[in-house]
């Protein structure tokens, strides 16, 4: 939920309540001051008739039954609430009235003034309308300014927001945030800074230590390579111990291929690689295959190239070379004797299809590090990551499916 | 032909000491950049292999002083960088060859004899070995005085076998020199196999002996002697 939606539930809340309190306290006030000013009148009116029937010595006329009554009969005397029927309005309508007694000729008569409260409701009426309206207006205002607010004053936030998104730890040039007045923001500019540095100076820490170990793993992978060729070399080599020797020879070779893989991923993962050109993988694909011409023949491999049209990458050279030949190289390395090898070539993609073992569980898990389909092979598991993180350095993306009708695998980047 | 070993790393430096010293060439050696540089400035080479990470300085800049110098040396750089900008640098200033570490004896051997080969214009250009002799500019191969034709793979096995006689070359030397990296893919070697079966014959079929021998277990070598 947006900060804005929250604050604005809490301001209607809010709003809601002292609404619902203030109108309460204004419906009573309000009526309470009518009551007391009706009474008044009467109490007025109550005095003007003593003083005219002292001086008339009469009883005043009764020209509206609903305001003065005059009755022989005794009743309570004071101020009252009452209901009268109204024929004009058709209903019980509120009434306000005071009852005295006055002596007229030795006579006792009781009068009772009244007057009507139907005006005060309507007066009521009235006030709660401005009310609801006020509250609406001042809500809807509410609103108003918020989103104001939230565009005006929380830009440096958007702002900084954006930045961060931007932010790549591999860019040698440092996050940069907009300077802000508000205290809060610059607070949280200086704050994100400072973790930028931190989170920069330890990412580069660990990629020279990367580049170091690779540097170091290299020359003793050297010796050891160097030596054991020399050992190979000696005529009188006991035949005893040709075999280890051999597979020495062959795990060193194993180990410094393992080491440049590994290399090379982490060099992607760093993007180390940053001159691009446009590349023809068509041309490339083309290329390679006729560089695995002994390999295709070795398994009696007739590949099948169809270029619905030419597919130019922006990338680094080394790296399209390092991903059409990871891709076909698998494709021939797993494929059968005999097998099928269709490479697909469009605007867009570069779909390459094998014929191969059939496969158990999910294809896209052998894009993973040291993920082999074939636990036994000499090979670290490493050319599908490696094309893939080229793919994904590049905004492509590769997928890998199995059909199990004739155990075809397919390869496919997309651009 | 006279060669300076410039490595920093004793075992290596041994290594490649002995391996072309059985060669017959006349080797020397320098562990550090200040031993390096005072043997390049006395003493003529007709090559240098130079180790770009040395203790106490760059062996880029030893290209630069035996360029600066106009000196006739091949210039062979080894480096356990495998930095692409540290290739394409080496090779702008003038170096013949770039080669990372590890790598195979074998190969470094045939990469020397080919920055050789191609620098010495008044010497001898054919390699001969019993009754062949081949000449690389011109891709001829002859056996006893006749011309044999062969595969450019043939003819690329033929002449890596030529420039290490008397050497057992694996198998993963000899895929690694003719294929390239695709060779990391042949989990088994029974393609090179087929090849050296074609070329032995075409040789034998030429009237000269068998001269590639398995070696069981380790790899083929070029025999010298009967």
């Amino acid at each position: 939920m947006k900060l804005l939606t929250t604050t604005n539930r809490y301001y209607l809340a809010l709003v809601t309540v002292l609404f619902a309190v203030g109108t309460g306290a204004l419906y009573i006030g309000i009526q309470h001051a009518l009551i007391e000013e009706v009474d008044e009148q009467l109490e007025l009116h109550h005095g003007f008739l003593r003083q005219r029937i002292r001086e008339t010595g009469a009883l005043p006329p009764v020209t509206s039954p609903s305001e003065l009554t005059i009755s022989r009969h005794p009743r309570p005397a004071g101020l009252s609430d009452t209901l009268i029927y109204d024929p004009t309005e058709r209903s019980q309508v509120p009434f306000r009235e005071l009852s005295f007694s006055v002596q007229v000729r030795g006579q006792r008569y009781w009068l009772t003034l009244r007057k009507s409260l139907i005006e005060t409701s309507e007066v009521l009426g009235v006030v709660l309308g401005v009310m609801f309206t006020v509250m609406g207006l001042l809500f809807g205002s509410l609103v108003l300014l918020n989103r104001w607010l939230s565009r005006w004053l929380w830009a440096p936030f958007h702002r900084t927001l954006a930045s961060l998104r931007r932010y790549r730890l591999q860019q040698p040039q440092a996050l940069e945030l907009p300077a802000t007045p508000i205290d809060e923001f610059s607070e949280l500019n200086q704050a994100l800074a400072q973790l930028t540095q931190r989170v920069t100076a330890d990412y580069r820490a660990l990629k020279e230590f990367t580049e170091n170990a690779a540097h170091e793993t290299q020359t003793p992978l050297a010796i050891m390579q160097a030596q054991l060729e020399q050992l190979m070399q000696l005529p009188d080599l006991p035949a005893a111990a040709a075999s280890p020797v051999r597979e020495l020879y062959r795990a060193t070779l194993r180990l410094s291929r393992l080491h440049q893989a590994l290399t090379l991923l982490s060099k992607i993962e760093n993007r180390q690689f940053t001159d691009a050109q446009p590349v023809r993988l068509d041309a490339l694909v083309r290329d390679k295959l006729g560089q695995l011409q002994d390999f295709l023949d070795a398994q009696r491999i007739e590949p099948v190239l169809q270029v619905a049209a030419p597919l130019s990458v922006t990338m680094h050279p080394l790296l399209a070379d390092s991903l059409v030949s990871n891709l076909l190289q698998n494709a021939v390395k797993h494929n059968l004797p005999g097998g099928q090898l269709h490479v697909q070539i469009d605007a867009r993609t570069l779909e390459i299809r094998n014929t191969g073992r059939p496969l158990a569980g999910e294809p896209m898990q052998l894009l993973g590090r040291f993920r082999k389909h074939n636990a036994a092979s000499d090979s670290p598991g490493l050319g599908l990551s490696i094309a893939q993180q080229i793919c994904a350095h590049y905004g492509g993306q590769l997928t890998y499916t199995f059909n199990p009708v004739g155990a075809w695998h397919t390869l496919r980047v997309g651009f | 032909m006279k060669v300076l070993i410039v490595e920093d790393e004793t075992p290596l430096r041994l290594s490649l000491l002995d391996y072309l010293r059985h060669d017959g060439y006349v080797c020397e050696t320098a562990a550090n950049y200040q031993q390096a540089h005072e043997k390049i400035k006395l003493y003529q080479y007709d090559c240098v292999l130079v180790d770009l990470t040395l203790p106490d300085g760059n062996g880029l800049d030893l290209v630069r002083t035996l360029k600066a110098d106009n000196s006739p040396a091949g210039v062979l750089i080894l480096s356990a960088r495998d930095g692409l900008d540290d290739k394409i640098q080496g090779l702008e200033l003038g170096a013949d060859d770039y080669l990372a570490k590890p790598f195979h004896l074998a190969e470094l051997n045939a990469r020397l004899r080919a920055i050789l080969r191609r620098r010495q214009f008044q010497g001898q250009r054919h390699l001969a070995f019993r009754d062949l002799m081949v000449w690389p500019e011109q891709a001829l191969v002859l056996v006893q005085e006749q011309p044999v034709t062969l595969t450019r793979k043939e003819y690329d096995l033929l002449l890596f076998f030529l420039t290490n006689p008397n050497r057992v070359l694996t198998k993963e030397a000899i895929a690694e020199h003719i294929w390239g990296d695709a060779a990391d893919m042949a989990d088994s070697f029974d393609f090179i196999y087929t090849h050296l079966k074609n070329l032995r014959k075409k040789l034998q079929d030429a009237g000269a002996d068998n001269y590639i021998r398995t070696i069981y277990g380790l790899g083929y070598k070029l025999m010298a002697e009967e």
